[in-house]
């Protein structure tokens, strides 16, 4: 009964999306405050249908592909509404079409609860599994605003401006966002695994599990995004290139891990 | 045909003819207003005249019960409008005759909502000449050269205008050289005003820029030059530091926009330079603009990364794509201008006589019915004879009462639009409408 309110979020993203979509191609941003309106009442549904799974089950609706899925666009757009609103930065014509295909991708796995072997029913393991896509979620956007300062940054250089350059905000914005979005995302992401690794240990002892290294390696990627910056000329352009390799590794971990190799991290 | 407009731009007609038939300040337009309706004989008239237009508008309502003027009375018409031109500014008509263009009716309408959206200027999508159009209105108006017909007709110009702006991107991406200038800058900038700026050398276009800037929010203005007398001379004019020409290394590691427009035959700011300025800038971008030709910076340096380099030229592309896309949009807002035009039309066709006697008919007829359904339910066991009776009562009551005002607005030629718009207010017409 439920996933009516998913049902009803994803039509308000699909309809908001649509609206950025054209709003792109024609090159003007007055549609942006329906947009945001659209986005919201479906934020609102989403976050109704999270917490509704959540005390229905028991359990942090994080363990489905499904699930976490759905959570990762609703981190996306959560992050989305603060940077409207405190950075005062008009980002949500392309931010919503990523929440959206996100929910698309979760809309087309099975929607039932997962049902947990016993050792991960536990709060801390729902805690790092939360922390770990919210994390990646603000990686992933700290990526869209790389891919867009690249973009932007090309057409300044090349002099050429035609297309929906023209709705990209300036360079320093876009290198605020991503290097915030980094700052952000880097401790939760962090914490996460810190709380994976010690219940891990205290659960099953020691393993080599593929996902553990892959996350490790790319946790490194981004530790030097931080270091790079604060020490060496790593930053804007270059800085941006990296964000986009780091987020590519944390893709691979986050759908070719997860789906193609045997371990506990397979999602249910 | 009963609207008319009599004109010359800047496409038809040289400066030195515009400026002889403008219309130069308000007393002007108000006295040619006064001779326009007094000894042209026109209803409602409206006089445009900017720099790079000038323009008669006027309305005449048919005064005899024909349907249409007669050949005779349009000419009438617009020879003593162009004689109104002649005689007022004491010209020969033959000196200015070619330069004339007269719009008849639908094209007059078209022409005007074109020209209150910027879509006839000399440069398309500039926003001040709605506001010309609605201060000629306001003078018409106050002069009451302008009812019924020409307010309604100007309110919706100015509302083609705003659609046109909302609708379309016409007035978005600048097409002068130096507003490109700073909307270049913005796309790598976000808040000018934490940015400082560095003048190179001076020219009027340099100056241009810089006001440009300020007037963004720049506050930081640091100037140099050969002579350093100069240098402070400008800075005083910007309210900037000026600084020795010695010292350009350093303020090129400080500056993040910086303007050169100086007159040496020679790279004043050189590759090499610029790498070493990017590595003490700890590659912070740099936003460079190179008006003076030839040019002063070295093309070389648009390929160190941070830096982004534009000259003159690039200036002028981007002027010239926004001019383009610019025009684009103005085949947009001709769809616009053309459902305006209809709906235009549409209001003027409901002041004729016929559909307003055939609406208050209908309305009259459409409230006997209602009414009499009413009776009959409320008196169920009439008999059909009775009902018959009373339904012919009600006609014969409605005819009666519906004969004088349908014969008042079949025959008064002289006031007949008034009538026709009070009729449609006394029968609540409009109201429906909505």
């Amino acid at each position: 009964m439920g996933t009516i309110f998913f049902e009803l979020a994803l039509t308000f993203y699909f309809a908001a999306s649509l609206l950025s979509f054209v709003g792109i191609l024609r090159k003007k941003q007055d549609f942006d405050m329906v947009i945001l309106i659209l986005s919201f009442c479906g934020f609102i549904l989403h976050s109704i249908y999270f917490f509704y799974r959540y005390f229905k089950a028991g359990q942090a609706p994080i363990f489905s592909m499904h699930e976490a899925n759905s959570f990762f666009a609703w981190g996306i757009l959560l992050v989305t509404f603060l940077i409207n609103f405190f950075g005062k930065v008009q980002i949500i014509n392309f931010n919503i079409i990523l929440t959206f295909s996100f929910m698309l991708i979760s809309a087309f796995f099975p929607r039932n609860v997962p049902i947990l072997k016993a050792e991960l029913k536990n709060f801390w393991i729902g805690i790092h599994a939360l922390m770990a896509v919210f994390g990646i979620a603000l990686f992933s956007l700290a990526f869209v605003f790389s891919i867009l300062y690249l973009v932007q940054e090309r057409a300044i250089k090349v002099k050429k401006f035609g297309g929906p350059v023209s709705i990209i905000p300036s360079l320093e914005i876009l290198d605020k966002l991503n290097y915030r979005l980094i700052c952000w995302g880097f401790p939760i992401y962090t914490l996460a695994l810190i709380v994976g690794l010690v219940k891990y240990f205290s659960l099953l002892g020691f393993l080599w599990d593929p996902k553990e290294i892959w996350s490790f390696l790319t946790w490194l990627v981004y530790l030097s995004i931080f270091y790079l910056r604060v020490k060496s000329d790593w930053r804007k352009k270059k800085a941006a290139y990296l964000t986009i390799f780091a987020f590519l590794l944390l893709i691979v971990g986050f759908f070719g891990i997860n789906l193609l190799t045997e371990s506990f991290h397979k999602p249910l | 045909m009963k609207l008319i407009v009599v004109g010359l731009n800047h496409k038809t007609a040289p400066v030195e003819i515009r400026e002889r038939l403008a219309f130069n300040n308000k007393e002007l337009i108000r006295e040619g207003l006064r001779y326009l309706l007094n000894r042209c004989g026109v209803d409602e008239a409206l006089i445009f005249s900017t720099c790079n237009r000038v323009e008669v508008y006027s309305y005449k309502s048919i005064s005899s019960c024909n349907l249409t003027f007669s050949a005779g009375e349009e000419n009438r018409l617009e020879n003593s409008i162009k004689s109104f031109l002649s005689d007022f500014h004491k010209m020969e008509f033959a000196e200015f005759e070619k330069y004339l263009y007269i719009y008849r009716d639908r094209e007059a309408v078209e022409h005007l909502f074109k020209v209150s959206a910027s879509l006839d200027s000399m440069i398309i999508g500039e926003p001040q000449i709605t506001g010309q159009v609605k201060e000629a209105f306001e003078i018409a108006l106050s002069e009451k050269a302008t009812s019924l017909i020409f307010n309604h007709l100007m309110n919706r110009a100015l509302f083609t205008a705003k659609r046109v702006r909302k609708e379309t991107r016409i007035g978005e991406n600048p097409v002068s050289v130096s507003y490109a200038a700073v909307g270049l800058i913005k796309k790598v900038f976000a808040d000018l005003s934490k940015k400082s700026v560095l003048l190179l050398g001076a020219g009027e276009m340099a100056e241009l820029a810089i006001r440009n800037l300020i007037g963004s929010g720049v506050k930081d203005i640091f100037v140099t030059n050969r002579t350093y007398e100069r240098a402070e001379e400008l800075a005083k004019l910007f309210n900037g530091k000026a600084i020795s020409f010695e010292r350009l290394k350093e303020s090129l590691t400080k500056a993040d926009i910086v303007l050169c427009s100086t007159a040496a035959p020679y790279y004043v700011i050189e590759e090499k330079i610029l790498k070493e300025v990017m590595f003490l800038r700890k590659y912070k971008p740099i936003f460079l603009i190179d008006i003076s030709v030839p040019r002063n910076i070295d093309p070389n340096c648009n390929n160190i990364d941070n830096v982004y380099l534009y000259n003159i030229d690039d200036l002028q592309d981007v002027v010239d794509s926004n001019m383009l896309e610019r025009r684009k949009e103005a085949e947009k807002a001709l769809q616009i201008v053309q459902e305006e035009t209809d709906k235009f039309f549409q209001w003027l066709n409901s002041l004729s006589t016929v559909p307003v006697i055939v609406s208050i008919r209908n309305k009259a007829e459409q409230i006997r019915q209602e009414e009499f359904e009413k009776f009959k339910v409320k008196f169920k066991n009439l008999s059909p004879e009775i009902l018959n009776s009373v339904e012919y009562l009600t006609h014969s009551i409605i005819n009666k009462i519906m004969h004088e005002p349908t014969v008042a607005l079949k025959n008064n030629c002289e006031m007949k639009e008034t009538l026709i718009l009070a009729a449609r207010r006394l029968f609540g017409l409009d109201n429906e409408e909505e």
